[in-house]
C-alpha cells in the first residue's frame, strides 16, 4: 500500500458525549483500503462508540466522516450499509427461526423474492471467500462460528467494502478463530476494509496490518504492525503508563483474614466455568482487589461470592465458618455488604425515594418485625446525605433523579452503615467525576480500618492508588497476586492482564 | 421549521392528572357514535344511562351490587400487578370461590354452631380462589410457566368444573330439573344492609382496600413487593425471595377473586348457578388499571363500572339497545387511559426539519 492511494475512510475530529461521559474525543482516523485494522483499548475506552458511529447507530456531536472522498452523514446503519459500511455486533443479529438465506435477504421487515436466484448468488459468495454455510440451515441450528459466517455473508451480500467486527473472537473456537482469519486475509486480497476490536494480543500480531489504540475515549496510539516488536510493548500500549494518585493512604495494621476461598470455580451449571482455581485471602484491615480486562471471570466471580450465583466447587470460609459450594448461596447475607457495579439497575430502584433505597438492604434494620420504620429510615438518611454531603431534591425525591455520583454515595453510605465484616465493592467508580471518584475512595480507605475490603476494577490507577494487593485475572484464573508497591510491580500487573504471566 | 413528535427525556415523571379525564371524555365520544349509528339520540341515551345507575336510591344500591365484586377482582389484579404478575384468572378463582362457599353453606353448615357458619364461608371462599391461583403461581415461581396463559386457561376448567357440579351431583333434586343447586339456609347467607341487595361484600372490599393500601406501603412484605415489581434484579441483589413472593401475592391475589366469588353466591344468587361467571374477573382488569393499580382508588372504579353495567341494561329495558354497548364503553375507556398514558410520554417540539431519510452527502465544510 502506497501513501499516494486516497484514503477509504477518513474520521475527523469525531466527538460524542452520553450525559457526562465523554466516549469519544477528537477521534482522527484514516484507514485505507485492503488493510486489516486490529482496533485495541480497556472497556470503557470507546470502540464500541466509534465504530456505532462508523456504522450508523449514532450520530456524533461533532466531527466529520469521509468515505471515499465525501463528505456522508448516516442517520441509520440501514444508510451506513448502502454506502458500504457494515458492522457484525458481538450479539448476532439474527433471527434464529428462519433460514440462512432468508437471514441474508431479509431487509426492512421484509424477505425479498426471487428466492433461487438470491440462494444461488449467496452460494457462490460463501464459497467465493470460503464461509463455509449451508444456505437452507436455520440459523437456530447453527454454531457461533456459522452465525458469524452468516453475518459477515449478510455484509457482503450487502456490497459492504468496510467490515467491523466487534470481538469476532470471543465467541469461537480455536478451529474457528483460524478459519476466521483465513477469510479476513481473503476479504483483504479482494480490498475490502476490515476493522476488527479485541482484547487479544496475539490476534493483533496474527492478522492486522495497522493497530490503533484508544484510552478515555481518545485515539492514543497508531501504527504499523510490523512495527511492534513484541507483545509486551502492546500490552503496554493497551493499558497506558497510569500513575498512581498521591492518596492519603494512613497505615493500618492488618488483621485476620475475613474471608478465605480455596478452589472456587463456577458459575454452577455452565459447561465452560467462567472462573477456576480461585484461591486468595481477604483481611482487616487491606483493600485486595481483584482487577483484569472486563470479561475475564471477575463479574461471575462477584456474583457467587455475594451468593447471587451459584458456584460450582470449592469452599469459602468466613468469619471463622467454613462452607462448601452449596451451602454458601443459602447463608444468610449478614456480614457482607455489596456495591454492585449497575448502580441504577441493581444498586437501587430508580422509582423508588431515596429513603426507599437506603432500606433496599436494610430490611433487617428498618422493618425488624412487621411495620416498615418510615422514621429511623427518613433520619438515618438525612444523616448518610449531609455525612456523604449527598446532592438532591431531597429524601422523597426519586433515586432516578440523582446524577451517578450521587447515586452511587448513596449506595456506598447505605453499604457502609450494615457495619459489615467484609466490603465488596465492584467498579467503584466507573463513571463518576472526579469529585465523587475522590470521595468514594476516601470512603473506601476509612472501610479498611474496621473492616476487610474486596474491591473488583478494571481501572488499573484505582487498583494501584487504592489496593493493599492485587490478584490479577486472566480468562477466569488469578494469575498472580502482586503487592503494588513498586514500579516493577505495576508493570508486572500490565503483563498479567494482558495474559502474559510467565515472565 | 417543522413539528416534531419526541420522546420525552425521561419515563419516571408521574401519569399526567388529565389522562383519566381524557378517556372519560374519549369513552363519551366514541360513545355517542354509536349511539347515532345505532340511531338513537345519544343525548337521551346517555340520560337513560345516568338514571338509570344514579336515578333513585334504589337504582344507586344495585350499582354498588353490582361493584362490590369489581372492587375485589380489581383488587386482586391491582396487588398481582403491583409485582408485575398479570392474574388474568380471577374468573376462575372467583368461581372457586362460589363453589366453596356454596359447599360450605349448603353441606357442611348443618355441622357447624351457627355463629361459624359465615366466617366459615368466607374463609372457605377465600380459599377456593387462593388454590386455585396457586397453580399458576407456583408454574410461574419454579417452572417460569408464563402466568397469563395459565391463569387464563385455568378459567374454563373451573367455569366447567362448576357447572358439573351443577348440573350433576349437586343438583338440586327438587328444582324441577333447573340447573343450579338448592338454596342455602338463612344463616349461611351474609347479611344484607338497607333494605336493599347491598351486602356484607362492600365492607369486606372497602376495609381491604384499605388494609392493602397501607400494607403495600408500610409493612415489610409490601416494600419487598414493591420493590421486586419495579426492578427484580435489584430486589434480588437485596436478597428478597423472589419466588416465595411470586406465590404469596398469587395466593393473596386468588383469595380476593374467591371472595368475590363468595360474596355472589352467598349475598346474591344463595345458590350455585348460572350467572355466576359473568365477567368480573375480566372486569378487574380494566378496573385495576382503570386505578392505577392504586388499592385506594379500585373501590371508585369499581362503581364507574357498576354504572355503567346498571346504565347499559337500562338502555336495553327503555331504548331496546344491546345492553353490551356498556362493554364497549368499558373497553373504550380502558383505551382511551392506555392510549392517553403512552402519549403523555411524548411531547411536542418545534424545530427544523431533520434531514431527509435518504443519504445526505455534504460539500465539506472548509
Amino acid at each position: 500500500m502506497t501513501a499516494s492511494t486516497p484514503p477509504v475512510l477518513v474520521l475527523n475530529a469525531i466527538s460524542k458525549q452520553f450525559g457526562d461521559i465523554r466516549a469519544n474525543r477528537d477521534v482522527n482516523w484514516t484507514l485505507q483500503a485492503g488493510r486489516i485494522y486490529a482496533l485495541l483499548g480497556e472497556n470503557g475506552a470507546g470502540k464500541s462508540t466509534l465504530m456505532s458511529i462508523l456504522a450508523g447507530r449514532y450520530q456524533p456531536d461533532s466531527g466529520t466522516l469521509q468515505l471515499k472522498g465525501r463528505a456522508v452523514r448516516f442517520h441509520s446503519p440501514a444508510q451506513a450499509l448502502a454506502l458500504g459500511i457494515g458492522m457484525v455486533y458481538q450479539r448476532f443479529m439474527l433471527v434464529e427461526p428462519l433460514t440462512v438465506v432468508e437471514n441474508i435477504l431479509l431487509r426492512g421487515g421484509r424477505i425479498r423474492p426471487r428466492r433461487a436466484r438470491e440462494t444461488r448468488c449467496i452460494r457462490n459468495l460463501a464459497e467465493h471467500y470460503g464461509l463455509a454455510v449451508k444456505p437452507e440451515a436455520k440459523v437456530r441450528d447453527l454454531s457461533m462460528g456459522e452465525r458469524q459466517r452468516v453475518e459477515i455473508l449478510k455484509l457482503l451480500h450487502r456490497q459492504a467494502d468496510i467490515l467491523i467486527l466487534d470481538e469476532p473472537t470471543a465467541v469461537l473456537t480455536h478451529a474457528e478463530i483460524d478459519s476466521l482469519f483465513a477469510v479476513l486475509q481473503r476479504l483483504k486480497a479482494e480490498g475490502k476494509t476490515i476493522i476488527f476490536i479485541t482484547h487479544k494480543l496475539e490476534e493483533v500480531l496474527t492478522v492486522a496490518d495497522d493497530i490503533a489504540v484508544m484510552r478515555r475515549g481518545r485515539m492514543v496510539s497508531q501504527l504499523a504492525a510490523d512495527r511492534v516488536q513484541s507483545r509486551h510493548d502492546l500490552a503496554r500500549l493497551m493499558v497506558g503508563r497510569e500513575v498512581i494518585l498521591n492518596v492519603d493512604k494512613p497505615p493500618v495494621t492488618i488483621g485476620e483474614p475475613v474471608l478465605s476461598t480455596d478452589g472456587l470455580s463456577g458459575p454452577a451449571g455452565t459447561a465452560r466455568p467462567a472462573f477456576q482455581h480461585i484461591r486468595f485471602d481477604v483481611r482487616r484491615g487491606e483493600i485486595f482487589t481483584i482487577t483484569g480486562v472486563a470479561g475475564n471471570g471477575q463479574e461471575d466471580l462477584v456474583a457467587a461470592l455475594t451468593g447471587l450465583a451459584p458456584l460450582a466447587g470449592g469452599a469459602i470460609t468466613f468469619s471463622d465458618r467454613t462452607y462448601t459450594a452449596s451451602q454458601w448461596a443459602r447463608r444468610p447475607t449478614s456480614g457482607m455488604a455489596y456495591i454492585p457495579e449497575d448502580r441504577d439497575r441493581t444498586g437501587a430502584i430508580g422509582a423508588f425515594s431515596l429513603v426507599e433505597n437506603f432500606m433496599l438492604t436494610r430490611l433487617g434494620t428498618f422493618a425488624r418485625s412487621f411495620l416498615v420504620n418510615r422514621r429511623g429510615a427518613e433520619q438515618a438518611t438525612v444523616d448518610a446525605m449531609a455525612r456523604f454531603s449527598i446532592r438532591g431534591s431531597g429524601i422523597q425525591g426519586q433515586a432516578g433523579h440523582l446524577s451517578g455520583g450521587n447515586l452511587q454515595k448513596l449506595i456506598l453510605a447505605r453499604e457502609l452503615s450494615r457495619r459489615p465484616d467484609l466490603l465488596i465493592a465492584e467498579q467503584p467508580t466507573q463513571g463518576l467525576d472526579v469529585q465523587a471518584t475522590e470521595e468514594v475512595w476516601q470512603a473506601l480507605l476509612k472501610q479498611r480500618e474496621t473492616s476487610a475490603v474486596l474491591m473488583v476494577t478494571g481501572d488499573l490507577k484505582e487498583a494501584l492508588s487504592l489496593s493493599d494487593r492485587i490478584a490479577v485475572m486472566f480468562r477466569g484464573r488469578i494469575l498472580d497476586i502482586v503487592s503494588a508497591r513498586e514500579a516493577a510491580d505495576i508493570d508486572r500487573i500490565k503483563l498479567l492482564m494482558a495474559g502474559l504471566g510467565e515472565h | 421549521m417543522a413539528w416534531r413528535i419526541e420522546k420525552r427525556p425521561t419515563s419516571l415523571a408521574p401519569a399526567p392528572v388529565w389522562a383519566f379525564p381524557a378517556a372519560l371524555g374519549f369513552a363519551v365520544a366514541v360513545g355517542t357514535c354509536i349511539f347515532a349509528a345505532l340511531g338513537a339520540n345519544p343525548l337521551a341515551a346517555y340520560w337513560v344511562m345516568l338514571t338509570g345507575a344514579f336515578g333513585s336510591f334504589f337504582h344507586f344500591s344495585e350499582v354498588i351490587v353490582r361493584a362490590i365484586p369489581l372492587m375485589l377482582t380489581g383488587l386482586a389484579v391491582a396487588v398481582a400487578a403491583t409485582m408485575l404478575l398479570w392474574n388474568i384468572g380471577c374468573e376462575g378463582q372467583l368461581v372457586w370461590g362460589g363453589i366453596c362457599a356454596a359447599g360450605t353453606g349448603l353441606f357442611l353448615a348443618p355441622h357447624l354452631p351457627p355463629l361459624l357458619v359465615i366466617p366459615a364461608t368466607i374463609a372457605a371462599g377465600a380459599a377456593g380462589g387462593a388454590l386455585w391461583a396457586l397453580i399458576p403461581g407456583v408454574l410461574k415461581a419454579y417452572l417460569a410457566v408464563n402466568e397469563i396463559l395459565s391463569s387464563l386457561l385455568l378459567n374454563y376448567i373451573a367455569i366447567i368444573f362448576m357447572e358439573h357440579l351443577y348440573f350433576g351431583p349437586w343438583r338440586n333434586p327438587e328444582g324441577y330439573g333447573f340447573p343450579g343447586t338448592a338454596q342455602i339456609a338463612e344463616m349461611g347467607r351474609i347479611p344484607h344492609f338497607f333494605g336493599t341487595r347491598i351486602h356484607l361484600g362492600l365492607v369486606l372490599a372497602l376495609v381491604l382496600a384499605v388494609v392493602l393500601y397501607g400494607a403495600l406501603r408500610t409493612t415489610r412484605w409490601g416494600y419487598r413487593v414493591r420493590a421486586i415489581g419495579l426492578n427484580r434484579r435489584a430486589a434480588h441483589y437485596a436478597g428478597f425471595k423472589i419466588r416465595r413472593h411470586i406465590v404469596g401475592v398469587m395466593l393473596l391475589s386468588g383469595a380476593l377473586a374467591g371472595l368475590a366469588g363468595m360474596a355472589e353466591v352467598s349475598g346474591i344468587h344463595f345458590r350455585l348457578q348460572q350467572g355466576l361467571a359473568v365477567g368480573y374477573g375480566y372486569d378487574g382488569i380494566i378496573v385495576a388499571w382503570l386505578a392505577r393499580l392504586n388499592p385506594l382508588v379500585v373501590p371508585l372504579m369499581a362503581l364507574l363500572l357498576g354504572a355503567l353495567i346498571v346504565g347499559g341494561e337500562q338502555l336495553q329495558a327503555v331504548l331496546h339497545l344491546p345492553a353490551s354497548i356498556s362493554m364497549v364503553l368499558e373497553a373504550v375507556l380502558l383505551f382511551g387511559l392506555l392510549l392517553s398514558e403512552a402519549l403523555s410520554r411524548y411531547r411536542l417540539v418545534r424545530r427544523p426539519p431533520a434531514a431527509n431519510s435518504d443519504v445526505t452527502q455534504e460539500e465539506e465544510a472548509t
